[in-house]
């Protein structure tokens, strides 16, 4: 007889329910997040563009709905606007950080991760939002989606994070469906798959322009380079085939002879065998859209494959570490690389280089931005949570109102009641319907072990 | 630390993992398959599940099915697929035995991954199906992570429950015979391939059911979710339970989980921190690990569980 009276199994049975019970009737920290705690009163969403504030009166119903400690704050900020310097004393809102540190993309996690990092010391420094403090908890995805879905849900569920920042392609895909349904704002300063050219717009953002742009630029450079061939290849990436693809379509139009496209899969001790394919054509220059690890090796094993030729890499090259790990020598003079970037010559920008030193990595002033963001779409909004930043964001981000660069200076205005423009360090930021804003890029070259600035295309260059 | 949360996304994970593993042990310690390719079954019903739930294709979207079927039916469709996948690939795997078995059934989850990888007309290519249907919702009171993570469970234990009837049944002991001696179970009539490939098919379909259930989770079916790792994880959930033990399969599976949620619980509040924290977490999951097998706690309480039956 089948032994069905089996008491263990029941017990792991009940076990489970006493879990999912537990579970259900627990508390989710509120002592930790006062001020993320707050009943939602957000209204509709603000319209696109107009940046309406959505608080006329920060110490009216709304402020009180928010959390109570705002009511302290409001006034306080009123008197002594930008250099007041007090931390507020409403406690902190927490703002997630989901980056790569480790894996193919770690050295733009860490750029990533300390832009924020800096955007927030300014915030606090400068008095904090009304919502409090912003804190920030840091988590590596290493670039998987499926630790990004397990680390972005611990900081929402046990942290309160109002916002997450900072994922790549493929985990921002990954969480669209956690940020609408727990509706918490996820934003990125790098992730330009054309993926979200669809899903984005809605509590998904991100302060740099579609790969399609990427390619865009990429293509415009290498048909103005003289070349009378060119070879791609691509690492089997979304991220990269996408502007490649469209790079193709740019050179292929302009006369230039596309000897080969080859897509190969990263993660491979040799690419030899592509190499041979490529090298076999005697291609001008080599367009390689691949990541660091997988890049490095094709580099290295091309030049001594004999190859002479230039080369055009992506943005997941634009590393100074690249020196090292290809050797300077390889590449000084032959390679160009090819990123979405800030206008050096904005006034934003170089004010932003004067306080950060290390505004010039890439995507650097995009992650200041996208900090500074989320906090004036903290003060504009009627509560402080992720719904609150959605319904304003774009109006912070663009609209008739004042033109600021700073938090200082936005908070100072939206207290008063006015309306605010944010110009960012990485450019003036208008979201169109993905959460995707335009975007300009830069072409640097390799001279002497660092790689230097040849070119700029600003986002004029693409309209129509 | 928010231990409810933990709780949840440990059941949620272990139920899932679990399951997988459950089916493994079946394979493994009674049929005495070694199945390196797991992960390929897993992935199987993870992408069955959302091509049929997802809306015909539009846009920049590449892949060419989608069938916007609700999500039960596409449940047992994932289920049914892994049975199939599972009939295609044992029909010349299972001619082999032990470490040829291994590596044949790990070079067709390589095959099957590289297809997932560069075949964008099924599951869009290295860019994955997106915004997979997550079916529950909120039950009244419960929140919807609550309700999901009881569905994981109960698939969990409805798969302990088939496995362990299967296994203390007359066909189970054939099982068991035929894998401590096939000669010896063959020559008392025992059909010992025969049963091999029924075990290599009845242990798949579960692990179909989970790749639903993952995909509903993640609300991704992407290529870099069904690696080589995952088989690996799931040996290790595997071994640290203790091989032949149900109940140490799935407590290995839980702990394992546990182990890696409650380092990631921890909240890292600056860069650096969070920095070091990335890497060492490696080098303390290796001493756990090490300590586990050394010490065998999941196989202990395994072991305690039988013996107080």
């Amino acid at each position: 007889m089948i032994p069905t009276q089996s008491i263990w199994l029941r017990l792991i049975a009940a076990l489970f329910a006493l879990t999912l019970v537990a579970a259900a009737c627990g508390d989710d920290d509120p002592d930790e997040q006062p001020a993320t705690d707050a009943p939602d009163t957000t209204s509709e969403p603000a319209a696109t563009g107009d940046a309406e504030p959505a608080d006329e009166e920060p110490d009216g119903e709304s402020a009180t709905d928010v959390a109570e400690p705002a009511d302290d704050v409001a006034e306080p900020v009123d008197e002594e606007p930008a250099e007041a310097a007090e931390p507020a004393d409403v406690g902190e809102i927490t703002v997630g950080v989901l980056v790569p540190l480790t894996g193919e993309l770690g050295e733009f996690g860490k750029i990533v991760a300390d832009a924020i990092e800096f955007g927030v010391g300014e915030i606090n420094a400068a008095g904090g939002t009304r919502c409090g403090t912003i804190r920030t908890v840091v988590a590596d995805t290493g670039g998987d989606a499926e630790t990004g879905i397990r680390e972005a849900t611990n900081m929402i569920e046990s942290e309160g994070a109002v916002a997450v920042m900072g994922p790549t392609s493929g985990v921002m895909v990954a969480l669209v469906d956690l940020a609408h349904r727990e509706e918490v704002v996820i934003m990125s300063p790098y992730a330009g798959t054309i993926n979200l050219n669809e899903l984005g717009g809605n509590f998904v953002y991100r302060t740099v322009s579609s790969d399609l742009g990427d390619g865009a630029a990429s293509g415009l450079w290498l048909s103005s380079r003289g070349y009378e061939s060119v070879a791609f290849l691509i690492q089997n990436e979304e991220s990269t085939i996408s502007p490649a693809e469209v790079a193709r379509d740019e050179v292929s139009g302009s006369g230039i002879e596309i000897t080969d496209f080859i897509v190969y899969n990263p993660g491979q001790p040799s690419y030899q065998a592509e190499l041979t394919t490529v090298l076999a054509n005697n291609p001008d220059a080599i367009f390689l859209a691949g990541g660091q690890e997988s890049g490095v090796t094709v580099i290295k094993e091309a030049v001594a494959g004999g190859f002479e030729g230039e080369w055009l890499f992506t943005a997941d090259l634009a590393v100074p570490e690249i020196f090292d790990a290809v050797g300077a020598e390889l590449i000084n003079d032959k390679a160009f690389v090819e990123f979405a970037d800030a206008d050096p010559s904005l006034p934003e920008f170089i004010a932003f280089e004067e306080r950060y030193d290390k505004a010039g990595d890439p995507f650097a002033p995009n992650s200041f931005d996208m900090i500074t963001l989320v906090a004036l779409s903290l003060e504009a909004a009627d509560s402080c949570n992720g719904a609150g930043i959605n319904s304003v964001i774009r109006g912070v981000a663009h609209s008739d109102g004042a033109e600021v660069s700073t938090f200082a200076e936005g908070r100072d205005i939206l207290a008063s009641g006015g309306a605010i423009n944010y110009e960012g360090a990485s450019g003036p930021l208008v979201f169109d319907e993905s959460g995707t804003v335009s975007g300009a890029y830069t072409i640097q070259q390799a001279i002497n072990g660092e790689w230097v600035n040849v070119e700029f295309y600003p986002a004029s260059t693409f309209d129509g | 630390m928010n231990w409810p949360q933990l709780l949840v996304t440990v059941l949620t994970l272990g139920s899932i993992f679990g399951v997988v593993t459950l089916s493994l042990n079946l394979q493994y310690a009674r049929g005495g398959m070694i199945n390196f390719g797991i992960v390929a079954y897993f992935a199987v019903g993870a992408y069955t599940y959302a091509i049929f739930t997802q809306p015909p294709p539009q846009g920049l979207d590449q892949y060419k099915f989608g069938f916007g079927w609700p999500w039960w039916a596409a449940v047992i469709v994932a289920g049914l697929a892994a049975l199939v996948f599972a009939a295609v690939t044992g029909w010349p795997t299972l001619r082999l035995r032990g470490e040829y078995l291994a590596l044949t059934t790990f070079a067709f989850a390589e095959v099957f991954h590289s297809v997932l990888l560069n075949e964008r007309r099924i599951g869009n290519g290295t860019v994955g199906l997106a915004r997979v249907e997550r079916p529950f919702g909120d039950w009244g009171p419960i929140e919807e992570k609550y309700v999901f993570a009881g569905a994981a469970a109960l698939l969990l234990v409805a798969t302990l429950v088939v496995f362990r009837r299967l296994l203390v049944s007359p066909y189970g002991r054939a099982l068991d015979a035929i894998r401590d001696d096939e000669t010896a179970a063959m020559a008392a009539g025992k059909p010992a391939q025969q049963m091999r490939r029924q075990v290599f098919l009845i242990s798949a379909v579960p692990v179909g059911f989970a790749g639903a259930v993952y995909a509903m989770f993640t609300t991704l079916a992407q290529p870099s979710l069904f690696t080589a790792e995952v088989t690996f994880i799931v040996w290790i959930a595997l071994v640290l339970g203790g091989e032949r033990s149900v109940y140490g399969v799935v407590l290995g599976t839980l702990g394992l989980v546990f182990f890696e949620e409650i380092v990631r619980a921890w909240p890292f509040e600056t860069v650096r921190s969070a920095q070091i924290a990335a890497a060492v977490e490696h080098v303390v999951t290796g001493l756990v690990f090490i300590a586990v097998l050394r010490y065998q706690p999941f196989q202990a309480a395994a072991t305690r569980l039988r013996a107080s039956r």
